[in-house]
């Protein structure tokens, strides 16, 4: 546990020393901000860029708040998805990479320590990034348009927040499992866009996907209601980080960690 | 009972079997080195004993420990191009080092303190690891390796990327070592291993094709050789002793020559008459006794 503690407390230390404790949650802030503030400014947007000719009629109708914010969600769904597999591809293929695992490896270290240590820093950072650009959005949803209730807003987070983690889990996976950051980063990419493309392209049968916690997600913000398959999914996001971390476990274990 | 007991260790790569079978035991107590040339697979061989690399044959045996047991304890290694985290500083790498090797705070920091000052980089220990210099870095390296008192401390060519001085207080730095722990390291630079260790294991091709103490060497390989320089082509001269029964071998390189022997009186007067009567164009006579690579050299050859 001492151990376990050590490694955590480096990790962290490792991302305020490279800044990652301010760029993740700024850029996350600045994801959740964007949404609200260009669909309120829409049409002094257009007029500052030269308006519209004369005499054209675009009716843009206004949003509800809960559009807005699920628009949000999307920016998190792909800008904010790169953003975190990008600065965390490197996280165990970058230490094998450079040699350093060698030297942390031939103490007595535990395999498990090492990674889920760097899974619970990830998600540490991740997690607190993601709900500050959540509430930066609904605030500002709240502020423009109208106030979300925050029941729902949280419960909104938490599945999103399963389905980021579940994204992590993959990423340090791949990061065990491949020699190099790049290589992981993208294996990763296309693994998440490939479930997604197949989550909705078999929506209706796969109601307990992981795939689906988006979708529900903004469901609950619609309905205020706790939807109906959502136990379903958060179980099977729960089981999968849990079975992929001790797949990553057990690969690491066995690889041969020089060259 | 030797400290380490290795049996037929074997490792390939694919096709290519880099490790053909390696026996031998580490004493406790004991500096042994690591001899071999470029290739000959003292690095995988390190590799192994650390546990970085899994054998793909045979077995190392930790006295008094389980065959499958994590041994990693009982080491402390040093590859040959260390790598830190860049962002840390000396003492906090130390520090961070310490307590994964099962040190409670209090001890790293103490600990990291004192080997700051063995190997010499104190002044530095709040600098960035990045800004370090390679020799400063072999230091650190040194130190992160033994900051958990291993039983068996490896280096890998510890002293190659070093500088004359650097050299110097590493190979001192080595000898305090030993009175602590057994210091494995690999080389192939000989002096040093003559210097410091009473071991040797000579690897070549993935085989050890000599192993002993010096002493044993010495013995064994007891021969000495007379240096010769000419002014002219050694060959035209020295042609007539080939054939003396006490003369083992000649080794010419242009004006050069060496002759080597067991009975070094009768030939140094054999050739010291010759050199008489054939008023040969000496520039240099001296006798010297074998160096380690000089039996290098034969060992290899064989």
């Amino acid at each position: 546990m001492n151990q376990w503690i050590t490694l955590l407390n480096k990790e962290f230390l490792e991302m305020a020393r490279n800044y990652k404790w301010i760029w993740v949650p700024l850029t996350f802030i600045l994801l959740g901000v964007m949404d609200p503030l260009t669909t309120y400014y829409m049409p002094q947007i257009i007029d500052s860029v030269g308006g519209l000719p004369e005499g054209a009629v675009i009716d843009i109708p206004e949003p509800s708040a809960k559009e807005v914010f699920i628009m949000s969600l999307g920016e998190y769904q792909t800008i904010g998805i790169l953003i975190i597999v990008l600065s965390m591809m490197g996280t165990i293929a970058g230490e094998r990479k450079s040699g350093v695992a060698q030297l942390i490896l031939v103490k007595p270290v535990s395999y498990i320590s090492y990674i889920t240590s760097k899974w619970t820093a990830a998600l540490t950072l991740v997690v607190i990034s993601l709900f500050l650009g959540f509430l930066a959005s609904w605030y500002y949803t709240g502020v423009l348009f109208e106030f979300i209730p925050f029941g729902s807003f949280m419960a909104a987070f938490g599945l999103y927040a399963l389905w980021i983690a579940l994204v992590l889990t993959l990423v340090v996976f791949t990061s065990a499992t491949l020699k190099h950051p790049g290589a992981a980063g993208m294996v990763t990419l296309v693994t998440v866009f490939v479930f997604n493309m197949l989550g909705s392209y078999f929506s209706h049968l796969l109601e307990w996907s992981p795939t689906k916690l988006l979708p529900y997600a903004s469901e609950m913000l619609v309905s205020d209601k706790w939807p109906e398959h959502a136990w379903p999914a958060t179980g099977m996001a729960s089981i999968l980080i849990i079975l992929v971390l001790a797949l990553t476990v057990i690969i690491f274990k066995r690889k041969e960690l020089a060259d | 009972m030797a400290l380490v007991r290795v049996e037929n260790l074997v490792k390939s790569f694919k096709d290519l079997k880099v490790i053909k079978g390696l026996n031998f035991e580490l004493e406790p107590g004991k500096c042994i080195a690591l001899i071999g040339a470029n290739g000959a697979g003292k690095t995988t061989t390190l590799k192994m004993l650390s546990g970085l690399l899994e054998p793909t044959h045979g077995s190392i045996h930790f006295e008094g420990e389980n065959k499958d047991a994590d041994h990693r304890r009982l080491i402390g290694y040093l590859p040959q191009h260390p790598v830190f985290y860049e962002w840390m500083t000396a003492r906090e790498f130390l520090e961070y080092a310490g307590k994964l090797s099962g040190l409670n705070s209090r001890e790293a920091k103490e600990r990291s303190n004192e080997l700051l000052e063995l190997v010499g980089i104190d002044d530095a220990k709040n600098r960035r690891i990045g800004k370090f210099s390679g020799g400063m870095k072999q230091r650190l390296g040194i130190a992160q390796a033994i900051i958990h008192r291993p039983k068996l401390i490896m280096l890998d060519e510890p002293v190659s990327a070093l500088d004359p001085f650097g050299r110097r207080e590493v190979l001192e730095l080595l000898e305090k070592l030993k009175q602590e722990a057994t210091v494995l390291f690999s080389t192939h630079i000989l002096n040093d291993a003559e210097e410091v260790c009473e071991s040797i294991l000579f690897l070549h091709d993935g085989e050890i094709i000599e192993s002993g103490t010096m002493d044993q060497f010495r013995e064994k390989y007891q021969q000495s050789k007379i240096d010769l320089v000419f002014q002219g082509r050694a060959n035209d001269y020295l042609k007539s002793l080939n054939n003396d029964p006490k003369v083992i071998s000649i080794k010419i390189e242009g004006n050069k020559a060496s002759v080597f022997t067991s009975d070094i009186e009768e030939v140094k007067s054999t050739i010291l008459n010759k050199a008489v009567k054939e008023n040969w164009p000496l520039f240099k006579y001296e006798i010297s006794s074998i160096s380690l690579e000089d039996v290098f050299m034969k060992v290899v050859q064989k």
